[in-house]
């Protein structure tokens, strides 16, 4: 094999496997926006605060791996909450623009309360999967994207279960389509709501773990970059289509490693944007969307 | 007495990225890109004066023009979508704008400095203010004035048929469309002007703190300047104008409270949604105020006799 061959199978295959990972955040983002029609801001913010919180035990009791990923997962799930809470239960309806200014509200609070608390420094993350790579052929490969995949795997197959095999899932996808016709057939709107808000960042959790640990530590920029992907997975996918985050995610992950290798690493957000606003143009509905903008 | 004039350039120029946005979100479409206009005219403005000599009006309105000219070319694509979409869309613009900056390289050697856009180093030394004589007070001045004409366009537009045809695509595309409206026309007008004063906020604002670079133009400025019309309210270009004043106001004047300052700033916001969904200064205040104004009582029908 040519080496321009053999280099961007390497790419393709770390893309893919780091896709996985853009498509967890975008499906976390795309199932809050399924079910809500609204747009939490807040949940990059949601997925640092687990980050930053699975490293307390660590820090104070020297904690094995497991508790800080549990750890991770219980924060980001109460942050959650806390953001329903205050940014979207009491909102009056109809307005568009409030639920999206609450969220920034909340994305101030939050960033600035770990910024306060850290004095903005990065915080060392363990490396739980090593740092040597595996060799697979011709191949090398890093485990933690290794463990991304497997991880990303079990996770979609938990929440494909979950929205197509449980009552749950049914309220919710019920409460997508249309809210008010599935409130007079007697699914709880707030209950859905809630339980999203649950789900979402208990997923939150397991992208902060992630997000940390490919970097090697916790930093105050990670939910900046963190929305900035996830709205593009979004939207390439298509607004509130699960799958369409799925393939928004390893899509946008090959196109990266791509253009990292071949054009350079200034040149891959640039070709990220240009990508989603040519999306935008000519296919307003996503790479799987139905509705039209 | 330099603080509050250094208060008062901030306030002037983000009251104008403020309006920008407002222009946008008054034909209901919401852009998260209007730093990238800002960008666009901060640095046209800085080439011209640093660089190629010119007088500072001409500079500034070279900016705005090429910010402009831009917003055009991508309303024209970009307004085929909306809402969430289009906040996207509009991001993503920004960004592009951005990482070109950091990439861009065009400087000249002037004295013992490295004038012009240089990369991830930003783009420094545009002292056309300092090489002048032209004091931060006297600088405020031309913020200021550049505002005023700003305002009084929007007065104009608000009470134009031009204002009321994008007032009336928020509320309704369809019917808009239908009572003869062109819809797309009407929102990529709106789109382009509201580039401009984005432009020339940027150009104000190079020039007033001598340098740019891109960390300057991120998402947090995007944030910023969706926040000041959405807060201070959609009613009425008063609602930007309040809110710039208002939440710049607040934060300087919650500056020695350190890590306090920012939670109270986004705990205000987050209070003011849930009390005014649509900002301080909204639509039901609007026609309040103008019920009070004599000069409108004035001007109704006398009763029937």
């Amino acid at each position: 094999m040519s080496t321009v061959l053999l280099d961007g199978t390497e790419q393709l295959i770390n893309g893919l496997m780091y896709g996985c990972f853009y498509a967890l955040i975008g499906g976390g983002f795309t199932l809050l926006f399924g079910v809500l029609r609204r747009f939490n801001l807040a949940y990059g913010s949601t997925i640092m605060a687990g980050a930053y919180a699975g490293l307390i035990p660590v820090y104070l009791f020297n904690a094995p791996v497991l508790v800080l990923f549990v750890t991770t997962i219980v924060v980001s799930v109460l942050v959650g909450l806390l953001v329903e809470f205050c940014c979207f239960r009491f909102l009056r309806k109809g307005h568009e623009l409030a639920p999206l200014m609450t969220t920034i509200g909340m994305l101030i609070v939050i960033d600035e309360t770990i910024v306060y608390l850290t004095d903005a420094v990065g915080l060392k993350y363990p490396a739980p999967f090593g740092d040597e790579s595996l060799a697979l052929g011709p191949f090398l490969i890093r485990p933690d994207y290794l463990a991304i995949l497997v991880v990303s795997v079990v996770s979609f197959s938990a929440i494909f279960y979950l929205l197509y095999r449980t009552r749950f899932g049914r309220a919710m996808r019920a409460v997508a389509e249309r809210p008010d016709a599935a409130q007079i057939l007697g699914v709880s709107v707030r209950h859905v709501n809630v339980l999203t808000f649950v789900l979402t960042s208990a997923l939150a959790g397991i992208i902060g773990f992630f997000a940390a640990v490919s970097v090697g530590s916790a930093r105050p920029e990670m939910a900046a970059w963190l929305t900035g992907k996830g709205l593009v997975v979004m939207v390439l996918g298509g607004l509130g289509s699960f799958p369409g985050a799925i393939v928004g995610g390893l899509a946008l992950g090959v196109l990266e490693f791509e253009a990292v290798w071949f054009l350079g690493s200034s040149y891959r957000d640039i070709l990220a944007f240009a990508i989603l606003f040519l999306v935008l143009i000519v296919r307003p509905g996503g790479l799987l969307g139905t509705r039209t903008a | 007495m330099e603080y509050y004039v250094a208060i008062g350039s901030i306030i002037g120029i983000h009251a104008m990225l403020g309006l920008s946005v407002y222009l946008v979100a008054i034909s209901g479409q919401m852009s998260f890109g209007q730093q990238g206009f800002f960008a666009l005219g901060a640095y046209l403005a800085g080439l011209s004066t640093a660089l190629w000599g010119l007088h500072l009006l001409p500079a500034l309105v070279l900016g705005v023009v090429v910010a402009a000219a831009v917003g055009l070319l991508v309303g024209f694509p970009a307004l085929r979508v909306r809402g969430l979409y289009l906040a996207i869309a509009t991001f993503g613009f920004g960004e592009i704008v951005r990482l070109a900056f950091l990439n861009v390289r065009y400087t000249r050697r002037i004295g013992d400095r490295v004038v012009g856009p240089n990369a991830s180093e930003g783009f420094r030394h545009v002292r056309y203010i300092y090489d002048r004589g032209i004091t931060p007070l006297e600088y405020l001045g031309i913020i200021l004035l550049a505002l005023v004409v700003v305002v009084i366009l929007f007065y104009f537009l608000e009470r134009s048929k031009l204002g009321a045809k994008l007032r009336a695509v928020e509320e309704d595309e369809v019917a808009a469309s239908m009572i003869g409206i062109n819809v797309t026309r009407v929102k990529v007008f709106g789109f382009t002007v509201a580039a401009g004063v984005a432009g020339l906020a940027g150009g104000l604002f190079i020039h007033y703190s001598s340098y740019i670079d891109h960390d300057m133009v991120a998402l947090p400025l995007a944030i910023a300047s969706v926040t000041y019309p959405i807060f201070g309210g959609l009613g009425s270009f008063v609602g930007p104008l309040l809110g710039a004043v208002a939440l710049v106001g607040l934060t300087e004047s919650l500056r020695t409270l350190h890590g306090a300052r920012e939670f109270i700033y986004g705990a205000l916001i987050i209070l003011t949604m849930l009390f005014r969904p649509r900002g301080i200064v909204d639509e039901a205040l609007v026609l309040r105020v103008k019920g009070w104004l004599p000069l409108r009582a004035a001007r109704r029908p006398a009763p029937a006799p």
